[in-house]
């Protein structure tokens, strides 16, 4: 099925449009047309793993033009995190301890599969480089790493090879989550967690370099010991100099926060938090590294300060739980997607909920700024800081939001019918009125009393529920459950073959909305 | 299936919770849908407490009449005081009593699991409201009074209007819907309450439960053919039509319509649409801001391709634990296999285990 309507149409994009019988290749935005660019796929062989069991995540990697480390056979460690690694997230903290640090959470992902318990003895990973094409390949660029049933995918993000370049077989545990860390020491900058709780840190470049090789040789655990420490709603943090096995005191009250620091240095995790009861769906650092944000099953978010390990607030969602959070590039907000359909703004000053965007029809997966955007009246005259974002969903639509914060307008309080506006108890607004103290954790807010913006596009994207998203200079990337990846390239950036005057002009066919104001009220009568 | 009891005593160990009894129920061919939901509500706390509290008050003896109140009370009662925490009970004497009441479960065919929730929820009603009447009469007739009695049917045959009774069959299960018509042309609101033991919701490809109910209480035009009678106007208008919860109740029962008759096809067709479900609910198309939240503790679900065959079997959350009731068979399962239940994206999936009925409890934060 080939949209001839666009008349412009590359190799690429045709075939993928084949791939996803009725939808659309593009999508209007006010500031113009995205489209469909390249698409990223996988063997479809692999696809008779169980279904569902795991869920496709994409990392973006950017390596840097350097030469390889001398020593190829560096060995990478392995860290046993109790039950199943659902999140990753890699920052690089500046020389504070002189050691990087990297966290990944222990979450009960759901996989107790056969393999994690019988996985006593070999490592058996084995990596094949699926493309001969790719021998004499130099290691730079820019890098998509996804995860598919048992392996580890790497595609190259600016080619239009539909496969991917390399994958990695993890014959007894799939991969779940991973991280990219283009900083990391002695190039150990790719971070894979498996549902077996076990995390691997590998150098992308050299496996990118070598054609089929192994995967090298990491530690092990008597799992069993690791196994009887461990509840849900952990999170780890490692040391990658480290290599042991640390023990931890255990924990003595479920419902608090703790942290425990591992006794030795060079042992790891070198400190483990308990942060909630039940699992930790994501976790995010701020772009400088502060803070931590982290969301989980029990339907929180909750903010850290990451070097003091304190608690610094946070609060409960409307209902369900919170399945992915992402942070605003200045630091100033987070937002919160779950359950609940809702994608939430969290602001960092005001320590409170500060939007619910309606729109998605299924759970929200995956949320991001996009740190990109420049809003249209960015030229000077406004003072209002702008920011775009967007969500992707379980009902397979990608949202793209406007976020007006400057400009929040008083709304009419719905009355209930008959009445005139009357508040409700009180109790629930009062909490607007003052930034509650640190540390503290607010209760769901009443569906009325926070402000509700609507997106601007909403684009059924993918016939599959969808898992994340990322916003790189020229795109937007989309990954639906299945490992299926979509790059939409932004308006003006699809170079030559796309006629830009059209753009703009062009009548909404897809849904477009109006840019929205945030539909809230200050509360402060 | 000893076995099968201890292996489930085996993985609780001594999680295994005082006083409860985790028992599978034997299939007496095709019964499954009537286990599966029988095993949703025994760990309907609050029903179950009432229907163990009907047996013991009323020493149901060998000589009084067996009805399907009795059957179901002496059942739950059967399985509270098991010596053993866990074994197969044979619902005997409840599945006889249904065929005999009901022919349309009679036939070994495969039966729908919603429609015997109703069915038995209704002659739950009917027959408290009758033994109510007879103590009553006793006492003196009461007065007359105009209002519709919840459910279906109005067993008074005899035409003595009484108030409605609120049975703890009420208490439990029933909601109150309203059903608003704004005439477009004066602007009149007509409101009609309509009380309901579940809510049977259309479902849509990769939705949400929220989603489903968000247009379960959209806003619908009638006009053309279908246009509203307008008492104000005395004249068909164009009308504006919703539905809206008056009174959420306080086990929220969830059907999802996965049935669905296909006029093209002359038949039902399964929908097997993915349609996720949270642990946790609230429901937003109340008329006042409720805003009191829900926990998920049963799903019964339907196994199977077609709607004339397949299985049932149910999933329930009982101290924080979740188990899978497969007739005789009781599992423990993780809390995250139950989005395993969800449905499948693609309409052929080799997945045909699907969610079917949703009860959630009301966790009773009518917050002050």
């Amino acid at each position: 099925m080939i949209n001839t309507a666009n008349g412009m149409m590359s190799t690429s994009s045709s075939s993928a449009n084949a791939q996803s019988p009725g939808l659309k290749t593009y999508f209007k935005t006010p500031e113009g047309r995205y489209k469909l660019h390249y698409e990223k796929t996988h063997p479809s062989s692999l696809l008779h793993y169980a279904h569902g069991k795991t869920v496709t995540q994409v990392t973006l990697a950017h390596l840097k033009d350097k030469p390889a480390p001398s020593t190829p056979t560096a060995s990478s460690s392995s860290f046993g995190a109790s039950t199943g690694v659902k999140s990753a997230a890699a920052r690089w903290l500046g020389s504070g301890n002189g050691s990087r640090a990297l966290s990944f959470v222990g979450g009960n992902g759901g996989s107790k599969s056969i393999s994690s318990t019988s996985r006593i003895g070999s490592l058996g990973t084995s990596s094949s480089s699926t493309s001969m094409t790719n021998t004499n390949f130099d290691g730079k660029g820019t890098y998509l790493i996804s995860n598919v049933g048992d392996a580890i995918f790497i595609s190259d993000l600016n080619s239009q090879e539909k496969d991917p370049i390399k994958s990695i077989h993890f014959s007894n545990s799939n991969p779940v989550c991973h991280a990219f860390d283009q900083d990391a020491k002695e190039g150990h900058d790719l971070l894979i967690g498996l549902n077996s709780g076990d995390v691997y840190s590998v150098s992308l470049r050299q496996q990118l370099q070598d054609v089929g090789k192994k995967l090298v040789g990491a530690h092990h655990y008597n799992k069993d010991a690791v196994v009887a420490l461990v509840s849900h709603g952990f999170l780890e943090v490692m040391n990658k100099d480290g290599a042991g096995d640390s023990s931890f005191s255990v924990i003595k009250d479920q419902t608090q926060f703790s942290v425990a620091h591992a006794r030795y240095s060079k042992s790891n995790p070198i400190a483990r938090w308990h942060v909630c009861q039940g699992s930790i769906n994501s976790i995010a650092f701020s772009f400088d590294g502060a803070y931590l944000a982290a969301v989980g099953r029990d339907g929180y978010l909750r903010v850290f300060d990451y070097p003091k390990e304190q608690l610094v607030c946070g609060g409960k969602g409307y209902y369900g739980a919170v399945l992915c959070c992402a942070w605003s590039m200045d630091g100033k907000y987070i937002l919160t997607g779950g359950e609940d359909d809702l994608v939430q703004v969290w602001s960092m000053e005001d320590r409170k909920v500060v939007a619910w965007g309606e729109g998605h029809n299924s759970w929200v997966s995956g949320v991001a700024f996009d740190s990109y955007w420049s809003s249209p009246n960015s030229d000077g005259t406004a003072e209002t800081v702008m920011y775009r974002f967007g969500s992707v969903g379980q009902d397979t639509q990608l949202l793209l939001w406007d976020l007006e914060m400057d400009e929040i307008v008083v709304p009419l309080r719905r009355c209930p019918p008959g009445g005139s506006p009357t508040y409700s108890t009180g109790s629930q607004s009062s909490h607007w009125d003052n930034v509650s103290p640190l540390g503290t954790l607010q209760p769901a807010s009443s569906i009325r009393d926070v402000p509700k913006i609507s997106p601007v596009v909403a684009h059924r994207v993918h016939t599959e529920p969808l898992s994340g998203l990322i916003f790189t200079q020229e795109s937007v990337l989309t990954v639906c459950q299945e490992g299926h990846i979509k790059i939409w390239m932004r308006p003006g950036i699809a170079e030559s073959q796309s006629s830009s005057t059209e753009t703009l002009s062009s009548s909404a066919k897809d849904k477009l909305l109006l840019p929205s104001k945030i539909g809230g009220s200050s509360y402060k009568q | 299936m000893g076995a099968a009891g201890s292996k489930l005593e085996k993985a609780l160990g001594d999680q295994f919770p005082e006083g409860e009894r985790y028992f599978g129920l034997e299939n007496f061919g095709n019964t499954c849908y009537c286990n599966s939901v029988l095993q949703a509500l025994y760990f309907c706390v609050p029903f179950r407490e009432q229907l163990l509290e009907y047996y013991s008050s009323h020493k149901i003896g060998a000589d009084a009449e067996d009805n399907l109140l009795t059957c179901l009370s002496d059942l739950f009662t059967q399985i509270n005081s098991q010596k053993k925490k866990t074994g197969v009970i044979a619902p005997k004497r409840f599945v006889q009593r249904l065929k005999k009441q009901n022919e349309l479960f009679r036939s070994y065919m495969h039966q729908d699991a919603h429609e015997f929730l109703n069915f038995l929820l209704n002659e739950l009603v009917d027959i408290l409201e009758k033994e109510d009447q007879a103590a009553k009469k006793e006492g003196e007739t009461s007065s007359p009074s105009e209002k519709t009695v919840n459910g279906p049917k109005n067993p008074q045959a005899n035409g003595i209007q009484k108030e409605p009774l609120v049975t703890w069959v009420h208490k439990n299960f029933q909601g109150i819907l309203t059903n608003e018509t704004r005439c477009l042309r004066c602007e009149t609101v007509t409101a009609r309450d309509e009380a309901f033991f579940d809510l049977s919701l259309d479902i849509e490809q990769n939705s949400s439960i929220t989603s489903c109910l968000k247009n379960f209480s959209s806003t619908e035009t009638l006009n053309a053919e279908d246009k509203f009678f307008c008492d104000k106007c005395c004249s068909l208008q164009e009308a504006q039509k919703r539905m809206k919860i008056k009174k959420p109740p306080h086990i929220l029962v969830i059907h999802l319509k996965r049935f669905k008759y296909i006029e093209q096809l002359g038949r039902y067709k399964k929908l097997s649409y993915r349609v996720v479900f949270p642990l946790e609910l609230k429901l937003s198309n109340t008329v006042e801001d409720a805003d009191s939240e829900y926990s998920l503790f049963a799903v019964v679900v339907h196994v199977g391709s077609g709607p004339n065959h397949g299985h049932y079997v149910s999933l329930v959350k009982s101290h924080n634990h979740w188990l899978f009731f497969d007739d005789e068979n009781v599992e423990m399962i993780d809390e995250s296999a139950v989005q395993t239940f969800f449905g499948s994206a693609q309409e052929y999936s080799s997945n045909t285990d699907h969610g079917y009925i949703l009860f959630y409890e009301s966790l009773g934060a009518n917050k002050s």
